[in-house]
């Protein structure tokens, strides 16, 4: 099975709502300001219950948030 | 006893024969980027785990104090000097009681105080405890029968000095596991 990284849209969603804080998006999906940074750098994967928790904050799907890209 | 020596000696060595090429690897994350003037925030996790930390450490290196500057057989024989190093031990003890606690307490509540994130960062702290508690025991066996090869005879209160030393460490270990791993993820 070939290697791939998730992907997020985390901050073009971010802007693209009124420039929402990150600690507002913290806020509203339950978890840390710390965690937003980390999954904005790229540099974490979130579970699927985050995953879906920050969706619905963006009034979108995983599908349009995450992307896999391969290696 | 010296092949006993050698081989503690060669199982460091490959302990980091292992360890260095997985923290360069870890070295290439690329850098989290902030906007200038503002640094990471830190996690209440994180920041208890830090004071936690810090208190513990400081309350045994009292009591690893108390005993040295004494001496062990006076330290032994003196009710005043033994409970006094005691309860320093069982004030860390105590801060590490409150530092678990919290964190039951945030995860009852659920309210974002204890994220997924730090979630998997305490699940993988005890990781450096079983190595940091051999090493101890290793120390202290080849501390004592280096000190008492001669006469073949131990004071049993190094017993004591054994489980209270193994109990801070795997307590210091825990805490330093979830202190370093906010720094590795």
């Amino acid at each position: 099975m070939a290697k791939g990284t998730i992907r997020n849209e985390i901050r073009r969603m971010r802007f693209e709502h009124c420039e929402m804080t990150q600690q507002e998006l913290a806020d509203r999906a339950g978890c840390t300001r710390q965690t937003i940074i980390v999954l904005e750098q790229q540099r974490y994967v979130p579970s699927l219950l985050l995953a879906f928790k920050i969706a619905k904050v963006f009034g979108t799907t995983v599908d349009a948030m995450f992307k896999m890209e391969e290696a | 006893m010296k092949v006993i020596f050698y081989s503690i000696i060669a199982l460091a060595a490959a302990f980091f024969a292992f360890y260095i090429p997985v923290r360069r690897a870890q070295r290439r994350l690329p850098p989290i980027e902030l906007p200038p003037g503002e640094s990471m925030p830190v996690t209440p996790l994180q920041r208890l785990a830090r004071r936690s930390l810090g208190l513990v450490l400081a309350l045994t290196l009292a009591a690893a104090a108390v005993v040295v500057l004494s001496g062990v057989q006076v330290w032994w024989e003196s009710d005043a000097v033994r409970l006094s190093a005691t309860g320093l031990l069982l004030a860390a003890l105590l801060v590490f009681t409150f530092y678990t606690s919290r964190i039951w307490s945030w995860t009852a509540r659920d309210d974002g105080s204890l994220d997924e994130r730090d979630r998997a960062i305490l699940a993988g702290a005890p990781a450096g405890q079983a190595p940091a508690m051999l090493v101890t025991l290793a120390a202290w066996m080849i501390g004592l029968i280096e000190t008492h090869q001669g006469t073949h005879m131990v004071h049993s209160a190094f017993l004591y000095l054994i489980f209270w030393s193994c109990l801070m460490v795997s307590v210091l270990a825990q805490l330093a596991g979830v202190v370093t791993g906010y720094r590795r993820s």
